[in-house]
């Protein structure tokens, strides 16, 4: 009994002590071991660097520049026959869109993740207190994400705007946001469509004089923003800016026009700015260029070519464009079509995005000039017969705005060019006997994209487009 | 094992030597009750030996013993009654009800508690109304059990989450389960497994819940403030199995077989339907379109079989108990490739070493494999794939070989080929001291842990994935609890009893994870990633918490009649922000015996009559961890082109802390006519205050979707009552009933900061359907109202805002339309035992909810080529025609399928969740066995009558398609819940 007091005192000890283990407190300070806050993140060159590219990674998602949306408009327009049955994808075919279709939503959400990226390189960078981070390389990287802000906006002010050519300047766009989100919310209105117009040539003159021009198209350089202005100034009808810039680009030696079509997923002087994707880090969703234009089993087969664009290659015989690019292939409704293969990769959905391309700058060269009457760099119709010459076809002794277009139709096609080029020609986006002809008409309702539902119910200053 | 040994030594003893002393006979008789009813299962022990056995189902009993000794009768809740043995062979005992022992003893945080001194709300699920339940999970044995619990089986998927409710949602966006809680152990309840789809497994779906003996609810402040920042959603406390002191070692085996099939299928059109359909549609004839077909939803789902065998042995000496337990399962689940197979064994052993020494140890091991199956929004899940698959589309060509059918996936051959399995082997224990330094006082340490291992392995073959897919996902989630607590008990002067309790824990947790990917293999003979010729992501990630917890209780009661009680915890956690680590949380309450006053004394017929009341705090801290900082983050989503790059996924919050409830709980216990009618109300209001909100916000800031704060008020408030009845006891046969309703009303009372509807109401969109609106419940449904197709013109027309007809509503007409929240859920269950026939059924309900039939946006969509449901058949033709579909020509066909109230159903329900007839063996029968001692064969039948609204058919209104507390009450193909038919044997030896 003794002994067992005794023992029970020295056991008392122990469990008073354990007890009150105060040592437990500095347990809560558990860092995360792959975050990094903020002010890390803007603290050096490397990390700075690192936002950056994931500005460029945010750009690979699907909805932003990895095909979803591009090949949207292409069905949206006469190119594609989307046999795909995904009710979201089958409203836009339909002209029967709803505002809370949720593809929609996504491109909405994906591309303001881009710009917000954006934003806070640009705000931020300047900033970086970091010896060995010169002013010019600051200068780069923010000029890079500029480009980067004002492809986004082109490509979605373009989507939630009628075209300038229909609404004016002053028609509703989408919000113009060029602060980074860093806790403090805001509720912005629409801007105009000349305000982001304007905007994105700011952004674009403004990164130019900061770009490297070398050859690395894999980022922005100093071709890929003339580029960029090129296409922004096309839209906006002015063509003399439009050939020049157009025309800067093509007198750049880091670019060519390929001799042939194999340039697609690979870094040949034909392209401008290129996305490069890998299996590992590429397309996101299966459904960008390759899930949506690869025939099953690898692919969806949900984007054949239409009749239509099968009939206007058919109008000249032996073009490369469609023989060299064309695979036959089982379509998702279970018929043999043809398909574009300039996206084969379905497996991983690894092949790269071809954002600008060479080719683009000789096809609105050609057109600012004719438009314009002028002959910057070279005359339409030797632009135009260089293009047909790689194409197989015969030099044509002249062209008009219609063979020009055709051209132009035929060779971004399943790039995402189509409905812009349509709508700001104030064309039907389908043809006459497509479905939904007169739906199409530049200034119908449905030819744009509606303000997603949430986007409205979380600000009440968005004010939706008509017909929504 | 030596207490076996010599119990076994001491039967062989007792047979050998039988016929060699004449004083050696063996005794028989009755034990009964009170009311001179059989008590089955009573313990009959020679004092001072362990010669001992149990009575059986009619209260016989039969043992060999001398004259002179003396036999120990037994009974919980009776008073223990002993007998010296004398000339006669038969000794019958009557067992009187033992007033200290009425007062049934509860398991609560940190402690144990009689009924009378309870001051809190605590509902307990025991065994006999869980024995007969074949469930995967623990959590399927609490549906319908307690007033005031509401589980949602979230799919009729093997070991598919269910949505467990305590007293309605607390949480808006932080998580809304309870804490479940093994004997001490916290478990961890992260979900790591995939969602394919649909949801994450249950991450409680490896815990046996052939283990368990009884649970304990803690369902107001009262009890749960002793689990501080955990307990706003409510406690589970488990206790599992456990041997009893000085009890004869029984053995149980337990052996079933079942069946189980689809409850409820959408009845889709089949091949010539289908081309009949668009043909019309498009103006052409069906020989336009591919000939064939095939009925893909018939044949994705077949009658799984499944077997089951749990055996278990358990006992106790004067200083020992032990239970151990082991549990065999192969089940089927009824779609085809959903398979469980689970092995699970456990040891709960507790021993005194000396007068002050109590040390003991409970330990289970479970391994689980569930070859899965993709479910809900995936199209390789087989149900959702079945509904939508174009019905000409085959699966095997002309040879009978697979094929692949493209984006809808061909779900027979990814069922036939693929491997999809999902193994996980989880570690559940404690070791426990006790150490009395006084008759009054014991210092308590306990030493916990909880190892979950899991590995997801997938590969897809060639057909269904040309060039092979395969990928392997391991995950580890550690959790070490330590305890420690002084507990104090002591009584002056007969009168005052005080108790108190007082300690510390400390928990951490730390997950880690990897997952590797790859595509472009040889062969299908090679399984592995290490054969792909592609690697596509590899990663791993680590998170963590730490969680530290100071408490207290204190119980104070005066004769049994007057009770008061405090408690108190403050927590600190690493998930919150640096500014707010730590919390304080605490309730008092008090309860008062009315019964045992003077007054009382009169009225006969009240038994019990007991008065409680509670007011307190507790927290939630289900916010995920490292939720407050600003979050640069890298991986793939950073990275581009080699390089790696940082993204912003969140902005910091330092002040991020606690959401708490305060919550006040009155209540009455009422027993009546000897305890033959038991009623117990409750009335709660439970407030939750500092919302932990992921505030949504426009995208165009930064494309982040949402802030996450602490903002907003919401309030659940109703009644909880139970409802026991004895309506019929006579010696051959028993009914008795019980009733159990949670009446819940939920209410968001403020959302500062969020958006702010036309009607100035603020606002949280929860999914695309329904809103979290102030003033409203949680789960308000908010929908464009369909109107139906007009019978004149063939148009489908819905009602704008101001509730005119029109053909083209917007987002702007929607409104206020439903609550997937019901008035109430509850059970009831009639238990009928006549001789040795037993007899249970049990229904579950659920009355005024909503649920969201989302899938039928998909097969009620007339356009695009997925199937359709055979109801697409009726279009309207000419004028007059009650359709269902508008016309083909009409500008709304293409519309027709929009989100609106056209897919909202009315989802009240009760189900026949159970049906069990068992027959028990009479002991004069087992005894000619010579071995065994009891043994009943019982068959089950669950779901197998469901009652529900007409538009139905075909919709198991018992789904949700999430977990989380936003977006309740909606579907997505999820899969239904089977119905299942089972016979089984237990024996006892």
């Amino acid at each position: 009994m003794r002994r067992n007091m005794k023992s029970l005192k020295y056991i008392a000890k122990i469990a008073c002590a354990s007890l009150l283990l105060v040592a437990c407190d500095n347990e809560l300070d558990l860092a995360p071991e792959d975050i990094l806050t903020q002010e890390v993140a803007f603290s050096n060159e490397t990390t700075t660097l690192g936002v950056l590219t994931g500005v460029y990674s945010t750009a690979q998602q699907d909805d932003v520049l990895n095909g979803t949306n591009q090949l949207m408009g292409d069905w949206m327009a006469d190119n594609i026959d989307f046999v795909g049955s995904f009710p979201t994808f089958n409203e836009i075919r339909l002209y029967t869109t709803l505002s809370d279709n949720g593809s929609i939503a996504a491109v909405w959400d994906d591309n303001y993740e881009a710009i917000g990226g954006a934003n806070l390189v640009i705000k931020n960078a300047p900033l970086v207190d970091d010896p060995n981070f010169t002013e010019e390389e600051k200068a780069n990287v923010v000029a890079q994400a500029k480009f980067l802000r004002a492809l986004v906006y082109y490509n979605i002010s373009n989507w939630w705007a009628q075209p300038l050519q229909v609404a004016g300047a002053g028609t509703l766009s989408v919000p113009l946001v060029t602060e980074p989100f860093e806790g403090e919310v805001s509720f912005p209105e629409r801007a105009t469509l000349g305000a982001v117009q304007a905007q994105i040539e700011q952004d674009l003159l403004e990164a130019i004089p900061a770009l490297a021009d070398g050859g690395d198209r894999t980022i922005a350089s100093k071709g890929a923003a003339e580029a960029l202005l090129a296409r922004l100034y096309l839209i906006q009808e002015r063509w003399a800016e439009a050939a020049d810039y157009a025309n800067r680009v093509i007198q750049n030696p880091n670019y060519t026009l390929a001799s042939n079509y194999d340039f697609y997923n690979t870094l040949d002087a034909e392209h401008v700015f290129t996305l490069v994707n890998t299996a590992a880090d590429g397309q996101d969703s299966g459904q960008g260029w390759s899930g949506l234009t690869s025939p099953v089993p690898t692919g969806r087969g949900d984007a054949p070519y239409s009749d239509n664009l099968i009939a206007t290659f058919a109008e000249e015989a032996g073009d490369l464009r469609y023989s060299e690019l064309t695979v036959i292939g089982t379509d998702a409704l279970g018929a043999e079509r043809p398909f574009s293969s300039k996206f084969p990769e379905a497996i991983n959905n690894s092949d790269n995005a071809p954002v600008i391309r060479i080719t683009e700058m000789y096809l609105t060269r050609a057109e600012a000039n004719f438009r314009g009457g002028t002959s910057v760099g070279d005359t339409p119709v030797n632009d135009i017969n260089a293009l047909r010459a790689r194409a197989g076809l015969t030099a044509l002794g002249s062209v008009d705005l219609d063979q020009i277009l055709n051209e132009r139709r035929k060779e971004l096609c399943f790039e995402g060019f189509r409905r812009m080029d349509l709508l700001r020609n104030e064309l039907n986006l389908r043809r006459p006997g497509m479905p939904n002809e007169a739906a199409s008409a530049p200034g119908q309702p449905k030819t744009i994209f509606p303000i997603p539902v949430l986007q409205r119910d979380l600000n009440p200053n968005m004010e939706q487009n008509p017909g929504y | 094992m030596r207490s076996k040994f010599t119990w076994m030594l001491t039967l062989f003893m007792a047979f050998a030597l039988q016929f060699s002393f004449a004083q050696e006979k063996t005794i028989t008789g009755t034990v009964t009750d009170q009311d001179g009813l059989p008590l089955p299962g009573a313990s009959v022990l020679v004092k001072g030996t362990t010669n001992g056995t149990q009575t059986d189902f009619n209260g016989n009993y039969s043992i060999v013993a001398s004259e002179g000794e003396t036999l120990v009768f037994a009974f919980i809740g009776q008073k223990t009654e002993e007998r010296i043995i004398g000339a006669s062979s038969v000794i019958d005992v009557q067992l009187v009800e033992d007033a200290q022992a009425l007062e049934e003893v509860v398991v609560i945080g940190y402690g144990k508690q009689t009924k009378e001194k309870l001051v809190q709300s605590v509902a307990i699920v025991g065994s006999e109304q869980i024995e007969d339940i074949p469930a995967v999970a623990p959590q399927e044995l609490l549906q319908g059990q307690a007033s005031g619990v509401q589980v949602v089986n979230s799919s009729g998927i093997l070991g598919a989450a269910p949505v467990i409710k305590i007293r309605g949602v607390a949480s808006i966006n932080a998580g809304g389960r309870p804490l479940v809680v093994v004997d001490g152990v916290p478990l961890n309840d992260a979900n790591l497994s995939s969602g394919q789809g649909g949801q994450a497994l249950n991450p409680l779906g490896d815990i046996n819940p052939n283990d368990i003996e009884s649970f304990s609810v803690l369902k107001d402040a009262a009890a749960t403030a002793i689990y501080g920042s955990r307990g706003s959603n409510g406690v589970v406390l488990i206790t599992t199995k456990s041997g009893r002191k000085n009890q004869k070692t029984k053995i149980t085996l337990d052996m079933s077989t079942s069946w189980s099939e689809s409850t409820d299928l959408f009845d889709m059109m089949d091949a010539d339907q289908f081309r009949g359909f668009v043909a019309e549609r498009a103006g052409a004839t069906p020989e336009d379109y591919p000939q064939g077909g095939f009925d893909w939803a018939p044949n994705v789902v077949r009658t799984g079989l499944s077997n089951d065998l749990n055996f278990s042995v358990s006992g106790g000496g004067e200083k020992t108990t032990f239970f151990t337990g082991f549990t065999y399962k192969d089940q089927e689940g009824f779609i085809i490739g959903n398979n469980l197979n689970r092995m699970s064994g456990r040891l709960n052993l507790t021993h005194e070493a000396n007068d002050w020494l109590r040390m003991g140890v409970n330990l289970s091991v479970t391994e689980n494999r569930n070859d899965r199956v993709g479910s809900e929004n995936s199209t390789f899940a087989p149900l959702t794939s079945s509904f939508l698959q174009t019905p000409w589309v085959e699966p095997y060509d002309e040879n009978g070989n697979f094929v692949n059918t493209g984006f809808i996936a061909n779900v027979i051959a990814i069922e036939a080929l693929d491997i999809n399995d999902s193994n996980s082997f989880r570690t559940v224990g404690n070791i426990f001291g006790e150490i009395s330094f006084t008759d009054d006082l014991y210092f308590r340490t306990d030493f916990g842990i909880d190892r979950v291992l899991l590995e997801e392995f997938s590969r897809s073959f060639e057909i269904n994935s040309p060039g092979g897919y395969g990928d392997d996902y391991v995950a580890q989630q550690n959790k070490l609890v330590w305890n420690n607590s002084l507990n104090w008990n002591k009584t002056f002067a007969n009168k005052h009893d005080v108790s108190a309790v007082a300690g510390m824990s400390y928990e951490q947790t730390d997950i880690r994870d990897i997952f590797v990917s790859a595509t472009g293999f040889l062969s299908d003979d090679q399984i592995n990633t290490v054969s792909g010729s592609e690697p596509g992501t590899t990663i791993n990630t680590v998170t963590g918490s730490r969680l530290v917890g100071y408490f207290a209780r204190t119980n104070y009661s005066y004769d049994n009649k007057y009770t008061v009680e405090a408690s108190f915890r403050r927590d600190g956690s690493s998930r919150f922000g640096a500014n707010n680590k730590y919390g304080n949380f605490w309730a008092v309450g008090g309860a008062w015996m009315l019964s045992s006053e003077r007054f009382m004394e009169n009225v006969d017929w009240i038994d019990i009559f007991k008065l409680r009341g509670n007011y307190g705090t507790a927290g939630n801290d289900r916010i995920g961890d490292f939720a407050s900082l600003a979050r640069f983050e890298g991986g793939n989503i950073s990275n581009y082109n080699g390089a790696s790059g940082l993204r912003q996924l969140s902005a910091a919050n330092p002040d991020l802390q606690w959401e708490r409830s305060k919550s006040y709980d009155i209540g009455f216990e009422l027993g009546m006519f000897n305890n033959r009618v038991n009623l117990s109300v409750d009335y709660y209001n439970k407030t939750t205050t500092d919302l932990i909100l992921n505030v949504p916000i426009p995208q165009t800031n930064g494309g982040l979707n949402s802030i996450t704060d602490n903002v907003g008020e919401m309030e659940n408030r109703g009644f909880d009552i139970d409802l026991n009845t004895v309506n019929i006891r006579t010696p051959d046969f028993e009914w008795t009933t019980s009733l159990n309703l949670g009446i819940n009303e939920n209410e968001v009372l403020s959302l500062p900061g969020a958006s702010v509807d036309d009607q100035g109401r603020e606002f949280i969109s929860g999914s695309a359907s329904q809103r979290a609106i102030v003033g409203q419940s949680v789960n308000t449904f908010y929908l464009i109202r369909y109107n139906g197709v007009n019978p004149e013109t063939g148009d489908a027309e819905w009602l704008d805002k101001d509730g005119n007809v029109t053909t083209t509503p917007t987002a702007d007409d929607r409104v206020i339309v439903g609550d997937a929240n019901p008035d109430f859920v509850g059970g009831f269950r009639n238990t009928l035992k006549w001789k040795n026939f037993d007899l249970n059924f049990f229904f579950n309900f659920s009355y005024g909810n909503d649920i969201m039939i989302d899938g039928l946006r998909f097969t009620d969509n007339p356009n695009g080529f997925f199937n359709k449901r055979a109801q697409l058949l009726d279009v309207w033709e000419n004028p007059g025609d009650e359709a269902y579909v508008p016309s083909f020509s009409s500008s709304t066909f293409s519309t027709f399928a929009q989100r609106s109230t056209a897919q909202l159903r009315d989802g009240s329900f009760a189900r026949l969740k159970n049906l069990t007839l068992g027959y028990s063996v009479p002991t004069s029968f087992l005894e000619k066995s010579g071995f065994l001692s009891g043994a009943r064969i019982y068959f089950t039948a669950n779901n197998l009558l469901t009652i529900k609204a007409d538009n139905m058919d075909g919709i198991d209104p018992e789904v949700t398609d999430t977990v989380g507390n936003l977006g309740q009450g909606e579907s997505f193909f999820t899969p239904p819940q089977s119905k299942t038919y089972l016979v089984g044997v237990r024996l006892n030896f």
